[in-house]
C-alpha cells in the first residue's frame, strides 16, 4: 500500500514495513485477519521495533475508543455541558463506579457522607448523597470562550449566548452586533454580523457569512478558518476575511497566512502583510471601511454598557416608590460604605428601618454593569448584610441580581431570616446548582417524609417545605449574571420562581405547607445569622459570588412583574 | 472527623491515591495486551480487586512510590490478564505468552514516554477535515459506523475502509512527528 503523498515515515516508523505496520493497527482495533495476526505476532518475537509500533498502534486506537466515548456520552446528557480532559477521561470513573459496587470505596464514602452533614436546620437530614461529591471530576466542554458580545441580534433558530459564555463545537449565528470569540488556542476571532460560523475545535472554525478578524499569537499558530472556497491556516500573525454568498476575500494585517483551496487540488498560496486576494465569482466587492477590531468592540460595549446603566438608575429610582415594596437595596447605584440604606420609600417601614449593615469582609466589587457600577461579594465565609425587617405579610416576592462564582457550599445563601423560626422564609441555592425557596410552616415538628426528588425519606428538623427549581447553574455559567425571582403567594396556593424573567418553577402549595403569614425579622442577605445556637461554629452558606439589587415585596410580583424587573435591570451582554 | 482511623483506612487511602494515578498507564498497557479492546472492563476490574488483595505485599522500595507500584501493579495485570485469555477460549485474537512477555517489557519501558499521547492524538484529530474525523471516531461510536457514513454520503464502504486504513496511518505519523518534535502542519 505504498502511496507517494503520504508524509515522510515517522521516527517511530523507522526500518517496520509498510505491511507490518498495517497489521499492527488492525491488530489493535481487531479487524486483523487470523493470518495477518499470526504473522504479526512472528514480527513482534523477532523485531522490537515492530514491538514499539504496535505499542503506539494500541495506545492511539485506545484514546480514539476514549475520545468516540466521551463524545457518545456527551450527546446523551445536553446541559451541562462536561468533558474530560486529557488524562481524566470519563469512561475511567465509570470503571470506578462499578468497582465502587464491589467494596472499595464504600468505607471512605460513608464516612464522608456522614460528616458532611451539617448541624440543625432544614436540610440537616435531606440526602447528602444527591450531590456530595460521588461524580467524576467536573470539567467542561468547549472550545472557545465569547468573551464580549455588542448589540448582538441572534439569529432564529440558531443558539444565543451571552458574555462569558463557553462555546461548544457547533454553529454561532447572528444577524447583527459584534463578538469576540476566544479560541482555547489562543486565537481571538472578532466577528461583524450578519454572520454564521461554525466552531470545529479548539482550532479551527469555519466561516459561511460574515466579516471578522483574527488575531493569532505565536502559540496559536497553525489556527485555521475554513469557507467555501479556502482554507486560511494562520502562520501568525492577523488575518481578516470577508465572506459572502459569492466568495471570501482574505487580507493578511501583519504576517504570513497559507490558503489552500477547499477541494484540496489547487496548490497552496502564500500571503503576507498587505497583500489580499479574492476567491470568488466575479470581482471582488469595494472595500468597505475598516475591519473589525477589538477595540472598536471594546468602545461599543462601554458606551453600551453605560447607556443601560444610565437607564437602569432611572428605572430604580422610580422602582423606590413601588406599592408592596418592604425593602430595596439598588446596590449598582454604589454610595453606600458600610451601611446598605433600605431605599423602598412608600408604604415601607419607617426611615432608616430595613437598613443593611455589611458584616465582616462583605466587599463591594464590580457590579454587572462594569467598574461604574457596585455589587457585594460574599466570597469570603463571615461576609454578610444584616438587616431587620419587621412585620406580618400576606404574600412574599424576592428578586435580586446575583453572579455565582461557585456553589462552595451544601447552601448558599441569597436571603435568609435568621434562624428558621414560623413564616420566615429561606431563600438559597443548592449545590447542585437549584435555587431554593422556602417557608417554616411549624419549627416545633419533627417530621418524616418521602422525598420523590431524594428518592428516599428523609427527616427534618420542623415541619416546613422546600420549593425547588431544576438546576440553573453549573461551573459552566461561573462569572455570568442572572436575575432570580421567587414568588410565595398563599393567596393563590402558588410558588413561582424566575431566572431572567423566564418561568422555571410553578408549584402549588399544599394545604399543610400553607403560611398565611409571613414574617422576616433579623435577616442577612449573601449568609444565615444562627443567634440562638449553643456553639461558636456556625454553618457556612456564604455565597460565593455578587449580589445586586435585592428587592424584597410584601406582595406576590406577577410574571409580567418579573420580567419588567430583568427587562430594567439586565446588563449590556444579556 | 477527630476520632483516630484504623490504619486499614490509611492503607485503603494510599492505595486508592496510588491506584487512581496509574490507573491510566494500567488500562493503556492492558489495551495493548487485548486486540481489539474486548474485556478490558473486566480485566481491569479484576486486576483492580487483586491490586488491593494483595496490597499488604506491595513494598515501595526504590525514590518515587509511584513509580514502584506502577512496576508492581502491571506485573499484577500482566497475569490478570493471561489468566483472562485462558478463560475466554474462543477469543479470536490471543497473544501468546512469550509475545505478552515482551510486550510487556516494551510498554513498561514506553510509559514514560507515552504520558502525552493523548494531547497529540487530540491536536491531530483537530487538523483533520471533520469528515476525516468522523470517519475515524465511526468505528469506535456506539451510534455511528462506516456503512452509515456510506449510506448518507453514497460511497461504498470498501472504499471509506480503504480511507480509514489510510487514515490511521497518518494520524499515527502525525502523533510520533508532534511526540518527536518534529511537528509539521500536515
Amino acid at each position: 500500500m505504498a502511496d507517494s503523498t503520504r508524509p515522510a515515515d515517522s521516527p517511530g516508523a523507522a526500518g517496520v514495513s509498510a505491511e507490518v505496520r498495517r497489521r499492527c493497527l488492525a491488530a489493535a482495533d481487531g479487524t486483523i485477519s487470523d493470518e495477518g495476526f499470526a504473522a504479526l505476532q512472528d514480527a513482534l518475537r523477532h523485531d522490537p521495533a515492530a514491538v514499539e509500533y504496535y505499542l503506539r498502534a494500541s495506545r492511539m486506537t485506545h484514546v480514539l475508543e476514549e475520545i468516540a466515548a466521551e463524545r457518545a456520552t456527551d450527546a446523551v446528557s445536553p446541559a451541562p455541558l462536561t468533558k474530560t480532559v486529557a488524562g481524566s477521561p470519563r469512561r475511567r470513573v465509570a470503571g470506578w463506579a462499578a468497582l465502587a459496587g464491589a467494596t472499595l470505596l464504600a468505607i471512605p464514602l460513608a464516612f464522608f457522607l456522614w460528616h458532611d452533614g451539617e448541624p440543625a436546620g432544614e436540610g440537616a437530614g435531606i440526602a447528602a448523597a444527591a450531590s456530595a461529591g460521588d461524580g467524576p471530576e467536573e470539567t467542561v466542554v468547549g472550545h472557545a470562550t465569547l468573551r464580549r458580545a455588542v448589540d448582538v441580534v441572534w439569529a432564529k433558530g440558531a443558539p444565543s449566548y451571552r458574555g462569558g459564555a463557553l462555546l461548544p463545537a457547533g454553529p454561532v449565528a447572528f444577524d447583527a452586533g459584534l463578538v469576540e470569540i476566544d479560541f482555547f488556542c489562543g486565537a481571538t476571532v472578532v466577528v461583524e454580523g450578519p454572520a454564521a460560523l461554525t466552531i470545529d475545535s479548539d482550532w479551527a472554525a469555519r466561516v459561511m457569512r460574515g466579516r471578522l478578524r483574527a488575531d493569532v499569537p505565536p502559540a496559536a499558530r497553525g489556527f485555521t478558518v475554513r469557507t467555501a472556497e479556502t482554507e486560511v491556516l494562520d502562520l501568525g500573525t492577523a488575518f481578516a476575511l470577508d465572506v459572502s454568498p459569492d466568495g471570501t476575500f482574505a487580507e493578511v494585517l501583519d504576517g504570513e497566512v497559507e490558503l489552500r483551496s477547499s477541494s484540496g487540488e489547487a496548490a497552496e498560496t502564500r500571503l503576507t502583510t498587505g497583500q489580499s486576494r479574492w476567491l470568488g465569482e466575479g470581482t471582488a466587492p469595494a472595500g468597505g471601511g475598516s475591519w473589525p477590531g477589538a477595540a472598536d468592540l471594546e468602545a461599543k460595549r462601554v458606551s453600551e454598557t453605560r447607556r443601560r446603566f444610565g437607564e437602569w438608575k432611572a428605572a430604580a429610582a422610580q422602582r423606590a416608590g413601588d406599592a408592596g415594596l418592604l425593602a430595596y437595596y439598588p446596590i449598582a447605584a454604589g454610595g453606600f460604605d458600610r451601611v446598605l440604606p433600605n431605599e423602598a420609600a412608600a408604604d415601607g417601614p419607617p426611615a432608616a428601618a430595613g437598613d443593611g449593615a455589611l458584616v465582616g469582609m462583605v466587599a463591594a466589587v464590580d457590579g454587572r454593569f462594569g467598574a461604574e457600577s457596585a455589587g457585594l461579594s460574599f466570597e469570603r465565609p463571615g461576609s454578610r448584610v444584616r438587616t431587620v425587617l419587621d412585620g406580618e405579610f400576606p404574600a412574599l416576592s424576592l428578586s435580586c441580581w446575583v453572579r455565582i462564582d461557585g456553589l462552595d457550599r451544601r447552601y448558599n445563601a441569597l436571603f435568609m431570616a435568621d434562624g428558621y423560626e414560623n413564616g420566615e422564609p429561606h431563600w438559597q441555592i443548592r449545590d447542585d446548582g437549584r435555587l431554593m425557596f422556602s417557608v417554616m410552616v411549624d419549627d416545633s415538628a419533627v417530621v418524616e417524609h418521602f422525598s420523590e426528588l431524594e428518592g428516599r425519606v428523609v427527616r427534618d428538623a420542623g415541619l416546613h417545605r422546600i420549593y425547588l427549581t431544576p438546576p440553573i447553574w453549573d461551573l459552566s455559567k461561573s462569572g455570568r449574571w442572572f436575575h432570580l425571582a421567587s414568588v410565595y403567594d398563599p393567596a393563590a396556593g402558588r410558588v413561582r420562581q424566575y431566572v431572567d424573567g423566564e418561568l422555571v418553577a410553578d408549584e402549588t402549595i399544599q394545604e399543610k405547607f400553607l403560611v398565611e403569614s409571613l414574617r422576616i425579622g433579623p435577616a442577612e442577605i449573601g449568609n444565615w445569622g444562627q443567634p440562638f445556637r449553643q456553639s461558636p461554629a456556625f454553618a457556612l452558606r456564604n455565597l460565593n459570588g455578587v449580589i445586586d439589587e435585592l428587592a424584597v415585596y410584601r406582595s406576590p410580583l406577577s410574571g409580567d412583574d418579573v420580567r419588567r424587573l430583568y427587562d430594567a435591570g439586565k446588563p449590556s451582554d444579556h | 472527623m477527630s476520632s483516630p482511623r484504623p490504619s486499614r483506612d490509611r492503607q485503603y487511602d494510599l492505595f486508592v491515591s496510588l491506584l487512581t494515578h496509574n490507573e491510566p498507564a494500567l488500562r493503556r498497557f492492558v489495551r495493548s495486551l487485548l486486540p481489539g479492546g474486548e474485556g478490558l472492563d473486566d480485566v481491569m476490574q479484576n486486576v483492580a480487586l487483586e491490586c488491593w488483595h494483595k496490597f499488604s505485599d506491595f513494598v515501595a522500595d526504590g525514590q518515587d512510590p509511584q513509580t514502584d507500584f506502577r512496576r508492581w501493579a502491571f506485573v499484577v495485570a500482566r497475569f490478570k490478564t493471561l489468566s483472562y485469555l485462558r478463560d475466554a477460549k474462543r477469543r479470536r485474537l490471543v497473544f501468546d505468552a512469550d509475545v505478552i512477555a515482551r510486550l510487556a517489557a516494551a510498554a513498561e519501558a514506553a510509559e514514560d514516554a507515552s504520558r502525552d499521547e493523548r494531547a497529540a492524538v487530540e491536536t491531530c484529530l483537530a487538523s483533520m477535515a471533520e469528515e476525516s474525523r468522523r470517519l475515524l471516531l465511526s468505528v469506535h461510536s456506539a451510534g455511528d459506523s462506516v456503512a452509515r457514513i456510506a449510506a448518507e454520503s453514497g460511497e461504498k464502504a470498501r472504499r471509506l475502509y480503504a480511507r480509514l486504513e489510510r487514515l490511521r496511518t497518518d494520524l499515527l505519523s502525525c502523533v510520533e512527528n508532534r511526540l518527536a518534535g518534529r511537528a509539521s502542519n500536515g
